[in-house]
């Protein structure tokens, strides 16, 4: 049984099976891209959608009621990868050469691995499946290992929870590929598509071909990554009045926060001590840097939240890798310094005592 | 291998000629063209023939109109238009020149062997 969808291809209607419909947008998007230097690249794909629809039309005259992978397949052969239109898709030979050329190098070299969380065989947020996919050994192995450090070094907890935030999900047909080093092409995403749906079908079989000691291990990670998904829905349940708190904390801060940029050339008190800045402000240098600080110590994980939310309703773009290394490093430091504000209370005293951190 | 590659890039060379050949006895629509080249051997997969018919039509060389068709949606029918005409004449005294150049090559080749 597969689930079918309609699809409006140059004006008339079709009905396409799921994995097909994947495949042939696909197709067409990869067409897009690779056109998309061309003067009248739209209408090039818009002629081509034409001529899929037509050679549709004959398929289904031909007693078939829906368009399948098979079909779509055969078009896609007939029509010609974006690859092999190369040649008289480029306006000269100059133009040709260059990135046939580069895309030969990247070849060579051997299509490049990224890490990425892996959605479809996740316990709690595919970082272990991810790494193994990125190590190419059995996600098994990482889990037993992360499981049995995890209950030693503690850190370990930690560089998984920081490694489910940074490490990016693999959502795409193409990023899939990458998490696993394969060539991303026509052929290679039709085949992840048509792997997906077939995934499911095929866990269940090969249940009975693994070996006894794996089947034990597999289902002690499925308990236990079973039993930490629902600690941490309770963390985050127990977390709420936390949160709250928090936020009025930031509220505080940024109160104060605006309080002091009346009260900016307090930093001038600290820089040259030795003129008397009294007149004009009495909150010390060290002051400041406990409410940036703290600002920072609670702000960010609120903006990481709203990030969290906004992504999940997909109204907004995931964050790049980078950034959440620079916020999470930028917070680390954040709650460094008040952390050390609060325990030498540097603030409380006066500016000529104080020390600079 | 080469022998693939060298044989693709004379067709290639050939392919813009032939479609405005074509086009100069009637006007057609892609799939006709396809077809028509498909029978030629003169291209292997049909998404080659589209960029060229737009750029071909971008350069002014041919021009399109849409006509109803009795299956299905109206389709674009393309055509010659004058500077299409005009390039086509150019490239035409081109390939009988290089035909000749060819010809000749080779008759002198056969009466050096046979002599």
């Amino acid at each position: 049984m597969k689930k079918t969808l309609t699809v409006n291809l140059a004006g008339t209607v079709y009905h396409i099976d799921e994995d097909a419909y994947i495949l042939l947008d696909n197709y067409l998007n990869n067409l897009r891209y690779h056109f998309r230097s061309i003067e009248g690249a739209d209408e090039i794909v818009c002629d081509m959608e034409a001529r899929i629809a037509e050679l549709f039309d004959e398929y289904l005259r031909a007693g078939h009621q829906v368009v399948t992978v098979e079909e779509v397949e055969a078009v896609i052969a007939r029509m010609g990868k974006p690859e092999e239109l190369d040649g008289d898709a480029a306006e000269d030979g100059e133009a040709s050469g260059q990135p046939a050329d580069a895309c030969a190098e990247e070849f060579q070299s051997g299509p490049r691995r990224r890490l990425f969380r892996n959605p479809d065989d996740c316990i709690l947020g595919g970082v272990a499946s991810g790494v193994a996919a990125y190590a190419g050994c059995d996600p098994i192995w990482i889990r037993l290992s992360l499981i049995a450090f995890g209950f030693f070094v503690h850190e370990v907890i930690l560089a998984y929870l920081i490694a489910w935030m940074i490490i990016p999900l693999a959502k795409t047909a193409t990023e899939k590929l990458q998490m696993r080093g394969e060539p991303v092409n026509v052929e290679s995403i039709g085949k992840t598509v048509t792997d997906g749906f077939s995934h499911v079908k095929e866990t269940f079989r090969s249940e009975k071909t693994q070996s006894a000691l794996y089947q034990l291990a597999n289902g002690v990670t499925r308990f236990l990554g079973g039993l930490i998904r629902i600690l941490l829905i309770l963390a985050a349940v127990c977390a709420v009045p936390f949160l709250l708190t928090a936020l009025f904390v930031l509220f505080v801060l940024a109160m104060a926060a605006m309080g002091m940029l009346v009260s900016v050339p307090a930093v001038l008190y600290e820089a040259v001590p030795y003129i008397d800045w009294g007149m004009l402000s009495t909150v010390s240098g060290p002051a400041i840097v406990f409410v940036v600080s703290g600002l920072l110590v609670f702000g960010l994980p609120a903006v990481g939240l709203l990030q969290l939310l906004m992504q999940s309703f997909g109204k907004w773009k995931p964050m790049a890798t980078w950034a959440k290394v620079l916020l999470i490093l930028l917070w680390v430091v954040a709650a460094g310094v008040s952390l050390y504000c609060v325990l030498t209370a540097s603030f409380f005293r006066l500016p000529e005592h104080s020390v600079w951190l | 291998m080469k022998v693939d590659n060298v044989k693709s890039q004379m067709r290639k060379g050939m392919l813009e000629y032939c479609i405005l050949l074509l086009l100069r006895r009637e006007a057609s629509y892609a799939s006709d063209i396809i077809l028509k080249l498909k029978e030629a051997k003169l291209i292997v997969v049909e998404g080659t023939l589209y960029p060229l018919l737009t750029r071909l039509k971008n350069d002014g060389l041919l021009a399109y109109e849409w006509i109803e068709s009795t299956q299905g949606p109206p389709r674009k029918y393309y055509k010659l238009t004058e500077p299409g005409e005009a390039f086509l004449n150019e490239l035409e005294s081109a390939w009988d020149e290089l035909s000749d150049t060819v010809t000749h090559l080779r008759q002198k080749l056969i009466s050096t062997i046979q002599s």
